[in-house]
């Protein structure tokens, strides 16, 4: 099984297998009415040796008796010499001889024969070794009075060249029928095995970008689950290959308003000449511009390897209270710098199972859009808390917050609140809402009691066991 | 020249308002679509560049009830939807030119200037009325094959007076055309100008139709070009 494994092909195992299994069943077969056959010929050729031996018996003793009856040129007939020899009939009868002994004394013998006893079993089945023609096959029998011994022998190698003989007409036509089995076995294989071509050939011709179900006609049984889950497989496909598409159409759509304002911008400042502040101010507005696209491309990044990823990586125990006060202290210089109040509430360690670096974009978002958005001089109160079930989030600003009908749409990729002089990616909310629906987390925007934007995340709490992982 | 701008992004507003102003164009911008629908049917523009993606206003929506409004003012659309379909849409929706952010500020003033052209029916970007020729896009003046230094707002008033040749316009007319938003204009402005336009150039240029306003008249001895 192993060495079919190594054949590449298919239809190269399987009619391997199959020709082997063949060959297999004609040897057993082959071997089986070999033995089957030399064993009936042995019955067959020992039977009439042993005939042979009680005919030579019988006319001994009858000669015997005839010498009693006062007939003894019947034995005279044979006595030219002492050792009279039988004639040789036929050509095989070099292969078989008999001996006769009279009261050990040899009497009648054929010319294969030697002088000696052929065997040293007086009665019954022997093979034997004789100097001539090797190897014996000879039946001893004696006359009632044990004064007559009769062998009667044949040679092994004339019984196994009539055995050849046999098998051979036997296994001529089995032989001849392998090639033609072989032929036969292949073609069969061949047949079966085309709805498999059938397939490999559709998938061969199809354009990489193709996603349109398979459809093979007399698809079988076997192949069913085959099309069948390469087709969802396709469906899924298909399915990231859009979003991918719609994802890269709106990643482009949105950066070109960035490039576009860099684009004009240097192109004031070149245009500026001698007004300094002018160049001046455009220049600083270019800067500004590129820290927004490259903003926008970080997060346009994020959201892509969410959404394509399908991110699903096992929560372990983060605490969210670190992690906000790690972000809170990153984006506090620049609050400060813009007089903005960023206070923090978040003192009692609250876990959940997510993941860190995920859990980490998610609050930043939240924090950067609260003081983002709001005015120089505003309030951004974060506050972490937790009951026996849930961890909270919420974030409070006193920015200009968001009228119902853009509440609704928060969420949507690249959707931007109206009147603001900051410049987002738009993507934010997106990216909020994929990680917490990645960890089971709710999030909820309403009116603060600051004036602005209220935001609560309010993740499931973390099973009680199990170190955390900060 | 005298624009409108309706673009939300501040730093693209920002960059093409100042970039159109250093061509020499008037710029007023305003951020989303209601104010920009506003404006235009105000008249007060001589072409209008509109982003698409507005708020409280798709750009689409506010070219599609503009020309409803039979609103005939060259609109040039500048957007980042680039989509072939998109741009078929938009040019069938009323606009005059779809330009696909990002855009040179030159080739955008360009595009401006030859909307303008065009909606007076025009066909060359240089301007003549009798020996008095002016290249809008060098902005500058040759009277008699001789180069006139005119100032911006000398040159303003001239282009829009050329532009409307043969047209009695009046005050009033001309200070919307000539001022964007946050310019004081000082009542005899328009005034001042004339005077010094007709001593730089010939003096029975410019016509005064008392209680009306002003006119271009070409001179009425030969070579006479006829006025379009």
């Amino acid at each position: 099984m192993i060495l079919f494994k190594r054949l590449a092909s298919l239809q190269a195992r399987l009619l391997a297998l199959l020709l082997t299994l063949i060959l297999c069943v004609w040897v057993s077969a082959a071997v089986l009415s070999w033995i089957d056959t030399r064993h009936e010929l042995d019955e067959l050729l020992d039977a009439h040796l042993a005939q042979s031996a009680a005919l030579l018996v019988a006319q001994q003793t009858d000669t015997d008796e005839a010498d009693r009856d006062h007939r003894p040129h019947r034995r005279h007939t044979f006595d030219d010499d002492d050792h009279p020899d039988a004639p040789t009939l036929h050509k095989y009868a070099t292969r078989v001889a008999f001996q006769v002994f009279h009261d050990g004394k040899l009497t009648l013998h054929s010319g294969t024969a030697p002088q000696t006893p052929m065997s040293q079993r007086l009665r019954g089945f022997a093979t034997v070794q004789l100097p001539e023609g090797g190897s014996w096959r000879v039946f001893g029998a004696q006359g009632n009075k044990g004064d007559v011994q009769v062998f009667v022998g044949e040679q092994v190698r004339s019984r196994q060249s009539i055995l050849w003989a046999m098998m051979q007409s036997v296994l001529m036509p089995l032989l001849a029928a392998l090639p033609v089995l072989a032929l036969l076995g292949w073609l069969a294989v061949r047949q079966s095995l085309t709805p498999l071509r059938t397939l490999s050939q559709a998938l061969s011709r199809r354009q990489p970008q193709s996603v349109e179900p398979l459809v093979i006609a007399d698809t079988p049984s076997e192949m069913a689950p085959v099309v069948a889950s390469l087709n969802s497989l396709l469906a899924r496909i298909g399915q990231m290959m859009a979003t991918e598409r719609r994802f890269t159409a709106d990643a482009a759509h949105e950066l070109r308003t960035p490039i576009a304002a860099i684009r004009a911008q240097a192109q004031v400042a070149l245009g500026a000449g001698e007004d300094a502040a002018q160049r001046n101010q455009a220049l600083r507005h270019t800067l500004a511009g590129c820290d927004r696209a490259t903003h926008l491309v970080a997060q346009l990044l994020t959201l892509s390897r969410l959404e394509t990823a399908g991110n699903t990586r096992p929560g372990l125990r983060v605490d969210v209270c670190q992690i906000t006060q790690r972000i809170a202290a990153d984006l506090a210089p620049a609050a400060l710098a813009r007089t903005q109040v960023l206070t923090l509430e978040a003192s009692t360690p609250a876990l959940i199972a997510a993941d860190e670096a995920l859990t980490a974009v998610l609050i930043r978002n939240l924090i950067d859009n609260a003081l983002r958005y709001s005015p120089e001089g505003a309030q951004v109160n974060v506050d972490v808390h937790h009951t026996q079930t849930h961890v909270t989030l919420q974030v409070n600003d006193s920015g200009p917050g968001l009228p119902a009908a853009d509440l609704a749409r928060l969420g949507e990729r690249f959707f931007r609140g109206l009147g603001t002089t900051q410049t987002g990616s738009g993507l934010g909310w997106s990216i909020v809402r994929r990680i917490a629906d990645v960890y089971r987390a709710q999030v909820q925007a309403g009116p603060s009691a600051l004036g602005g934007l209220c935001v609560t995340v309010t993740w499931p709490i973390a099973p009680d066991q199990g170190p955390p992982q900060i | 020249m005298r624009i409108l701008l309706a673009e939300d992004d501040p730093l693209l507003g920002d960059g093409l308002r100042t970039g159109l102003r250093q061509q020499g164009f008037l710029v007023d911008w305003v951020r989303d679509g209601l104010a920009a629908e506003r404006e235009i049917a105000c008249g007060n523009h001589q072409a209008a560049v509109l982003d698409l993606g507005l708020p409280l206003k798709d750009g689409m929506e506010v070219l599609q009830s503009l020309r409803h409004q039979k609103i005939t003012l060259p609109i040039l659309v500048l957007t980042a939807r680039d989509a072939v379909p998109d741009r078929i849409k938009g040019l069938d929706g009323g606009a005059d030119d779809y330009v696909v952010k990002p855009v040179d500020l030159f080739e955008l003033g360009a595009r401006l200037r030859s909307l303008v052209r065009r909606a007076h029916g025009h066909t060359q970007d240089c301007l003549s009325c009798g020996a008095l020729q002016v290249n809008l896009a060098a902005r500058s003046v040759t009277l008699s094959g001789q180069a006139v230094g005119l100032s911006m707002r000398e040159f303003d008033l001239l282009h829009v007076l050329m532009l409307n040749a043969e047209r009695v316009m009046s005050r009033e007319q001309l200070e919307q055309q000539l001022y964007s938003w946050g310019y004081e204009v000082e009542s005899n402005a328009v005034e001042v100008h004339i005077h010094h336009l007709r001593k730089k150039l010939q003096a029975d240029l410019i016509q005064t139709v008392r209680g009306v306003g002003y006119t271009l008249m070409p001179p009425k001895d030969p070579p006479t070009e006829p006025a379009p």
